[in-house]
Parts: structure tokens; sequence; C-alpha cells
């Protein structure tokens, strides 16, 4: 249970019930400080549950969460001040114009920095006086992330920032992000189901499907860790036995089997490969399947 | 969190002050007229308990002339109803829209931020309702000294009632609606379901809060002091012991009186002399009681549902 306080995000076995099903369960991962981490998976997979769990939304059913070493639900008074949280679909009082937007930010937020959102709003060219209703998409969440970035935190959060916008927006949206990144001293967390997004920002990567994580690590040491064997279509257990498989495909006379071990591959008759970081994940969406031979079907099925 | 409370509800605020605007507009001229009326006519000394038979006229033609507006009025009962479910129409929309996780990632905890938002709707709500009291007790003023205020008709629009009543709607409207998350139907449904409450409470349990008084007195003696100003639930017909009596009309006596010229009722009853009157009433002077009992009743209603509100949405959020 080290590292709880160091971290930007820790959890220990966390879990979240809706009624009878999971929206999260048994979720164990440090996200350290300073990180760009980016949250992958499916819809559903449990990502929204696990970024509102952070900022104190819900309570969690199991387990133990950490936020800047604080409880979200016990601790939000201390913590709220030093996360932000821009949730999905980034909701905004449609009827405020921008203008009451930053002074809801200035009014709720102690350590509100004026000059920031000022500064941003005029470099977005957004007439103040205009319901927010009334604003783009794109422009919408560029407000939303003025009022987070405004607050000054040392946490900004961001659930399916860009999944709404067009490519355009989406493009801008996260240039404004690797700014906001490379200038200060900030651990950020965005998820989406589209890795490409956000590839571009983030060092650090979790895989959810079905409420559970799959892969937790730096983007450097998973791609490290990973790789594609080609080779024989008999020999594919013997790897098995010394290597973490994560999918494997066979076509008539060849196997390729994606692995996640560091260890050398002595066997001379595979060939080894690196994977990019959209393979990897992929790989373990496909893995994360509750039955796992029917996805070997369906890969085989997509392989022909 | 103030600023923010008020800029959540401005609309609804708005549209309040304009109802109780429209209201004021609507009854000023009526009212200014009716109490010129009432000075011009020097009703104020027929004001009280057995009056000489000039009184009797001028109180008898004063009413019949504004009774009817007295009773169009009475509608504005459903205005603390109207301004209750109204303000909980802006709570449960930040529900149903989402906008509620912006405001609870700033720095205000989701408590402070209940307390506030609910606080507000409450102080609006009662604020609403003080004025509306005001305004209809006004208006009424010379047709209450002269019929009192415990018929139901003017009994929901005076005293503090109207409070309770306010209090109780907003708080259906928001426990309906963080149940339900909709804005819309859950406003429209605690509306209904006040209507019905309201109805059930002026015919059945307002009287059974506080029993009634019943009196019987020789028919050709003046009525009983205390039913001066009096809700009159039931009077009529009786025997000594109060039991009430009908007027025993035989076949033969029915032909009879159809045939023949004059005034069917009054042949009918010709033979008809009750010796006793009586009646089933709540005195006037129970006024305050019964106001006080209602008000508290429905304030409290009010009250634990929007404390329901409150905890279900800290509780329950996402």
């Amino acid at each position: 249970m080290t590292g709880l306080d160091e971290t930007a995000l820790s959890a220990r076995g966390l879990g979240k019930r809706f009624g009878s099903t999971w929206g999260l369960r048994d979720c164990t991962l440090d996200i350290p400080v300073g990180s760009v981490t980016a949250l992958v998976g499916p819809n559903g997979a449990g990502k929204t549950t696990l970024l509102q769990l952070a900022v104190g939304l819900l309570r969690p059913t199991t387990g133990e969460l950490r936020v800047l070493g604080l409880a979200p639900r016990d601790d939000v008074g201390a913590l709220l001040p030093r996360v932000a949280f821009v949730a999905q679909d980034h909701p905004l009082h449609r009827r405020f114009t921008v203008r009451d937007t930053l002074t809801l930010g200035r009014r709720l937020n102690p350590s509100w920095d004026d000059e920031v959102a000022r500064r941003r709003i005029e470099g977005l060219d957004l007439p103040l006086d205009r319901k927010v209703g009334k604003l783009s998409g794109g422009q919408q969440a560029q407000v939303a992330l003025t009022l987070a970035l405004a607050k000054r935190p040392e946490l900004l959060i961001l659930d399916e920032p860009v999944a709404s916008l067009d490519p355009l927006a989406r493009r801008e949206f996260l240039s404004a992000v690797l700014e906001v990144v490379s200038d200060a001293e900030i651990s950020v967390i965005l998820s989406s189901h589209i890795l490409a997004d956000l590839e571009r920002v983030c060092d650090h990567v979790v895989i959810l499907s079905h409420a559970q994580t799959l892969l937790v690590g730096a983007i450097d040491d998973v791609l490290a860790e990973h790789r594609l064997l080609t080779g024989p279509r008999a020999d594919a257990a013997a790897v098995a036995r010394g290597h973490d498989v994560i999918r494997e495909r066979h076509t008539e006379r060849q196997t390729s089997l994606l692995v996640r071990s560091s260890a050398r591959i002595y066997d001379s008759r595979w060939e080894v490969h690196e994977v990019d970081l959209e393979e990897i994940v992929l790989a373990y969406l496909g893995y994360g399947e509750a039955h796992p031979e029917p996805v070997r079907e369906l890969d085989e099925a997509v392989a022909r | 969190m103030i600023w923010l409370g008020w800029r959540e509800q401005r609309s609804e605020t708005i549209i309040a002050a304009l109802i109780l605007a429209l209201v004021a507009l609507a009854l000023l001229p009526s009212g200014l007229h009716m109490a010129s009326v009432f000075d011009h006519d020097g009703l104020a000394a027929c004001v009280g308990p057995h009056q000489s038979g000039a009184c009797d006229e001028a109180v008898g033609s004063f009413v019949n002339r504004f009774q009817r507006v007295g009773d169009l009025i009475a509608w504005l009962t459903l205005v603390p109803g109207i301004i209750g479910v109204l303000l909980a129409a802006p709570f449960v929309l930040q529900l149903e829209h989402g906008t509620y996780r912006l405001d609870w990632t700033q720095s205000v905890t989701p408590r402070r931020w209940i307390a506030t938002k609910l606080g507000l709707a409450v102080g609006v709500a009662i604020a609403a309702s003080l004025v509306l009291i005001a305004f209809v007790t006004w208006w009424r003023d010379p047709l209450i000294s002269l019929q009192g205020r415990m018929e139901n008709s003017v009994f929901d629009s005076v005293g503090t009632a109207p409070i309770g009543y306010a209090l109780f709607a907003l708080g259906l409207a928001l426990a309906i609606g963080v149940l339900w998350r909709r804005a819309a139907p859950a406003v429209l449904v605690a509306f209904g379901t006040y209507v019905v409450l309201r109805v059930f409470f002026d015919v059945w349990a307002r009287q059974r809060l506080t029993p009634p008084k019943a009196l019987t007195w020789k028919a050709a003696a003046p009525d009983p002091p205390s039913l001066h100003n009096a809700w009159i639930i039931s009077e009529g017909p009786s025997d000594r012991l109060g039991h009430l009596i009908r007027p025993h009309v035989t076949a033969a006596q029915l032909n009879e009186c159809a045939r023949g010229a004059g005034d069917v009722k009054k042949c009918l009853l010709s033979g008809f002399h009750p010796q006793y009157t009586h009646a089933v009433f709540e005195p006037a002077s129970r006024f305050w009681t019964m106001q006080l009992l209602e008000t508290g009743l429905f304030a409290g209603a009010g009250l634990a549902l929007i404390a329901f509100a409150g905890w279900w949405t800290h509780r329950r959020a996402a």
C-alpha cells in the first residue's frame, strides 16, 4: 500500500456497482504525479465510472481510492480545489453567458486565476455575452476546459473530451491540452474510446474493458514489454508456457502471437517484431472479452 | 455559492414574480372599488352579529355584488402550488441535464451546493406566499369583515396556510424530481397530486382534524352568536335533540299542490313547522388554531420531502 500519497491517483480493489451490474470491478492501479494518462476502453468499459469516483461524484462500493492522497468522497472539500474535471459532453449551463460561466468559476473556486481565464477566452475569440448554448460543440468544450484550467488544478481529469467534436475541433482541443501539459506541473487523466486521439499527448496508458483494468503502465514500458512473434503453427503452446500471450492468430501455416514478456525468445523459428501501441490496445480489448475462445474464432474470421 | 444559486434559479424566480404581479394587477381595481363601496355604503357599522334590517339589506346587496369576483379569486389558492412546483424545476433540471456535475466539481462541496439551492427555493416559496397572502387579505378585507374567513374558499388563501401549501408543493415536486430525474413530468405529476390532496383536505380532512361543534336552537330565536362568521358545514330543521328532519310529503298533497295556483314549494311546506334548527360548524374563533394546524402539517410534510430530496441527491448522485 505504499505510494498512495505520492500518486495522482491510486486504487486498490476499487469497485462500483450499479444495482446488479458492476461499473468498475476490482480495479488496482497507480497513476504517478506529473504523468499524462490515457484511459482507454470501449464504451461502457467503466472509464466514466472510474473518473467520477475520482472526483467524488460517485461513492465506491468496494476497495480504496486516493486522489492526491485524499479520499474523494470523504475529503471532498479538501480535494475539490486541487482537481479539475470536465465531464463527458462537457456539460455547461446552456442559459448562462460565457461571462456568467466565468463568474461561476471565480465565485466557486478560491484558487481561481482570472488572468488565465480571460487570456484563454480572448485567445479563442469568444464573445463574453454569447449564451453558452449558442456556441459550437468545439467552443463549448474550450469553455469547459478554460473553467477547469483557470482553477489551477494539480490534477486535470477529462472524460471523453473529444468524443463529440469534429476532427478540427478535436485537434484544437488536444493542442490546448498539450500546451497545458508542457506548461505546468500538472497531472492529466484523459479517457477515450479511440486511442489515436490520445496517443500524441500521453505518456501513460490504462486499458479498461468490462469494468476491469487489463493493463496499466508507462507507454515506453508497455512498448518495450510487448512483442509480436510469428512462427510455425504448432508451437504456440510452448511459447505460452514461457510468456504471457495476449492474442494468438492462426493461419494455415503460421501462427502469430502478441506476447507480454521482456524475456528473450531463444527459439530461432520465431521471428520477433515490434508492435505499436494501437495494436497492443486492440489485442487487449479482444483479450478482454468474456470468453477467449469465440474471440479467437472472430480473429481468424477477420484474418481470412 | 449564493450567487450561483440565484443565477440558476433566476428564470423561475422571475416567473414567480410575474405571476404575483399579474395577480396584483388583476386584483387592484376591483379591490379598490370594493373598499370604496364598503366605505360609501357605511358598511363598517354593520360588522358583527345581530344587525338591524337595514344592515341586513345593505350587507346582502354588497355581498351579492362582489361574491362572484370573490369566487373567482378563490382560484388563487392554486398559486402557492404553482409557485412551489415551479421553484423545484431548476434543481431537478440540473440533475436531468447533468450540469450539477459541473457545479459539484468546482470547489464547493455537494452538501453546501444542495443546502444553498434548496434553501433559496424555500426562501422564495415563503416570500411569494407571504406576498400572495398579503394581497388576498387586503382584497378580501371588506368581505371578510362581513362574512368571515372560515369558508374553504377564503380559508385557503389567507392566514398562514398558503406558506404550507407552497412548501408542500415544492417538496413534492423535488422528491418526485430527484427520483425521476425528469423535470417536466415531475412538476406536472407533483402539481396534480398536490391539487388532489388539497381537495381532499378541503372536503374531508379539515373538518376531521378539528371536530366541528354542533348546536340546536329554537327556530324562532336569532342565530346563536358562535355561528357568526363560522364555517357552516351543515344546517337544517331538526327536532329538539338535533336530529335533522325532513318534511313528509304524501302523493295526495303533491297532486293538490301541483294543481293549485301559488308557489308549489310553499304549498308543500305549508304543514311543516320545525321547532328547532341544528347546525354543524367550525366557529370563527378557531381560525388561527386551524390555520396553524394546517400550515404545520403541509409545511412539515413539505420540509420533510425537501430534506429527503437533498439527502437522496447527495447519496445517489450520478
